[in-house]
C-alpha cells in the first residue's frame, strides 16, 4: 500500500491502525517532522533558561546528540521521550557548568512530564501558582517586575520604597519563589 | 567593594529580561535558587516561546544535511499522532525512503585504559554470585562485574549515551539506564532497538591466583 499526495491524515492513521505499513516520507517532510519535534524541545528548554540565546544553543545541542541515535522504526513515544530525555541530560550540565547545581537540586525542575502536543501555557500557569505561594510583597515585586516588565525605578515608585530596598526584595523574594513546592 | 548578592542577582535579572543570555561569574552560584527561579519567571513572562524563524531555518539546513538524510519514518510520526499534517497537506510526501543505516552509529566497546591506571582489588571472587552484576569502583573506574563459574567480565557503569549511572535490573537481567530507557546486556550490548546506542565501554578486570578479583583502575 502507498500514500500519496492528498490523502487524508485520518487515513492514513485508520490505515496505520490496521498495522499496514505506509509509505515513507520525503526528506522535506521528515524535517517539518523533525522541527515541530524540536519546538517542543526549545520551549521546555526556554522556560528554563529564560532567554533566546541559550534556549538555541541548548536546543541544538540536543538536536546534534538526539537525532542521529534515533533508529528508523523506533515507537514513536520512545522518540519524544529521547529527546525530552536528552534535553533533561543537556539542561543539567548547562546548570551545573554555569552554577554548580547537582541533578538533584534540577530534579524538581526538570520533573516535567513529556508535552502530549503543541507547547502549552505549562510555564505561566506554574509561575502563577509559584507566585501564589509568596507574601504580598514577594509576590508583588515579582509580578511587577517579571509579568509586567517594570524597571526598578517603576517598581520602587509603585511600592513607594527605594530602588536599593527593592533589589533586595526582589532577591528575598526569589529565593522564596525558589521553595515553593508546586507537588505539595 | 565586593558586588552584594541582591546586585549580582538583579544584573542577571535585567540581562534577562533584556532578551541577553545568562552570564554568571563567581560568587553567582551562590545565589543558583534565586537565578533559575529568575529565568523561570522571565520566560512565563514571555508566555510559550517558538523557534525564530532564523534558527528554525538554521536548524532545518542541518537536518536536511545530517547523515542518511532523515531520522523519522511516517509510520513513527502517525503513531505518535505528530505534526505531519503540514507536510502532508502541502504534498510532501514524495515516496523517497529514507534508509536510515543505524549501524553506521553503532560505536563498538571500547576497553577503558587509564593512564598510569593500577590493578586495584575490589573483592573475592568468592563473594560474587554467578550471573549477577556486582557493582564496584576502582579510583575513578566505576564497574558492574558478571561472574561466570571461575572468570569474571566487566563493563563501566556508566550509561554509552547519557552520563547516568546504570542500574542492575535482576529480574530482566540487563543493566538499566534510569535516565531514558535504555538497557544493556552483562556484556555491554544495548537492548533497545529503538536505539542505536554504544555499547557500553569494557573495564580489565582480572582474578589472581589468591581468587581475589583486581580491576585495572585509578
Amino acid at each position: 500500500m502507498t500514500t500519496g499526495p492528498g490523502r487524508s491524515r485520518g487515513e492514513a492513521q485508520a490505515e496505520e491502525g490496521a498495522g499496514e505499513i505506509l509509505e515513507l516520507p520525503a526528506a522535506s517532510s521528515s524535517t517539518a517532522i523533525a522541527l515541530d519535534e524540536l519546538e517542543l524541545v526549545y520551549a521546555f528548554i526556554y522556560a528554563r533558561v529564560g532567554n533566546r540565546p541559550d534556549a538555541e544553543d541548548l536546543t541544538q545541542q540536543v538536536a546534534l546528540k538526539a537525532i542521529p541515535r534515533l533508529r528508523q522504526g523506533a515507537p514513536a513515544s520512545a522518540i519524544r521521550g529521547y529527546l525530552f530525555a536528552t534535553a533533561r541530560s543537556v539542561l543539567g550540565a548547562f546548570w551545573s557548568t554555569r552554577l554548580g547545581l547537582s541533578e538533584s537540586e534540577l530534579h524538581e525542575d526538570l520533573a516535567m512530564a513529556i508535552p502530549a502536543g503543541p507547547p502549552s501555557e505549562e510555564p505561566a500557569e506554574r509561575a502563577r501558582r509559584v507566585l501564589e505561594g509568596l507574601s504580598d510583597n514577594y509576590r508583588r515585586v515579582l509580578e511587577l517586575r517579571f509579568l509586567h516588565g517594570y524597571s526598578l525605578k517603576e517598581v520602587a515608585a509603585e511600592m513607594r520604597s527605594t530602588v536599593g530596598a527593592v533589589k533586595v526584595m526582589q532577591l528575598r523574594a526569589l529565593r522564596a519563589a525558589a521553595k515553593v513546592r508546586l507537588d505539595a | 567593594m565586593p558586588e552584594g548578592p541582591e546586585n549580582r542577582v538583579e544584573r542577571i535579572v535585567s540581562d534577562l529580561l533584556r532578551g541577553k543570555r545568562l552570564r554568571l561569574r563567581g560568587g553567582d552560584a551562590d545565589e543558583k535558587e534565586a537565578i533559575t527561579a529568575a529565568a523561570r519567571l522571565v520566560a512565563a513572562g514571555q508566555g510559550v516561546q517558538r523557534m525564530h524563524p532564523a534558527f528554525r531555518k538554521r536548524m532545518a539546513q542541518a537536518l536536511e544535511t545530517a547523515p542518511s538524510g532523515g531520522w523519522l519514518t511516517r509510520r513513527a510520526a502517525l503513531v505518535a499522532g505528530l505534526g505531519v499534517a503540514t507536510g502532508v497537506a502541502a504534498g510532501g510526501l514524495m515516496g523517497r525512503a529514507m534508509e536510515a543505516n543505524p549501524s553506521s552509529y553503532v560505536r563498538r566497546a571500547r576497553t577503558i585504559r587509564p593512564s598510569n591506571g593500577t590493578w586495584v582489588d575490589v573483592g573475592a571472587l568468592a563473594d560474587l554470585a554467578d550471573g549477577q552484576a556486582t557493582r564496584v569502583s576502582a579510583g575513578a573506574v566505576g564497574a558492574f562485574l558478571f561472574r561466570r563459574g571461575e572468570t569474571v567480565s566487566a563493563v563501566s557503569s556508566i550509561c554509552s549515551d547519557l552520563p547516568c549511572e546504570l542500574k542492575w535490573n535482576q529480574s530482566n537481567h540487563v543493566l538499566d539506564c534510569p535516565c531514558h530507557p535504555a538497557s544493556f546486556t552483562p556484556s555491554g550490548a544495548p537492548t533497545n532497538q529503538a536505539y542505536s546506542l554504544p555499547s557500553l565501554d569494557l573495564v580489565s578486570v582480572r582474578v589472581t591466583d589468591a581468587g581475589r578479583v583486581e580491576v585495572l583502575g585509578t
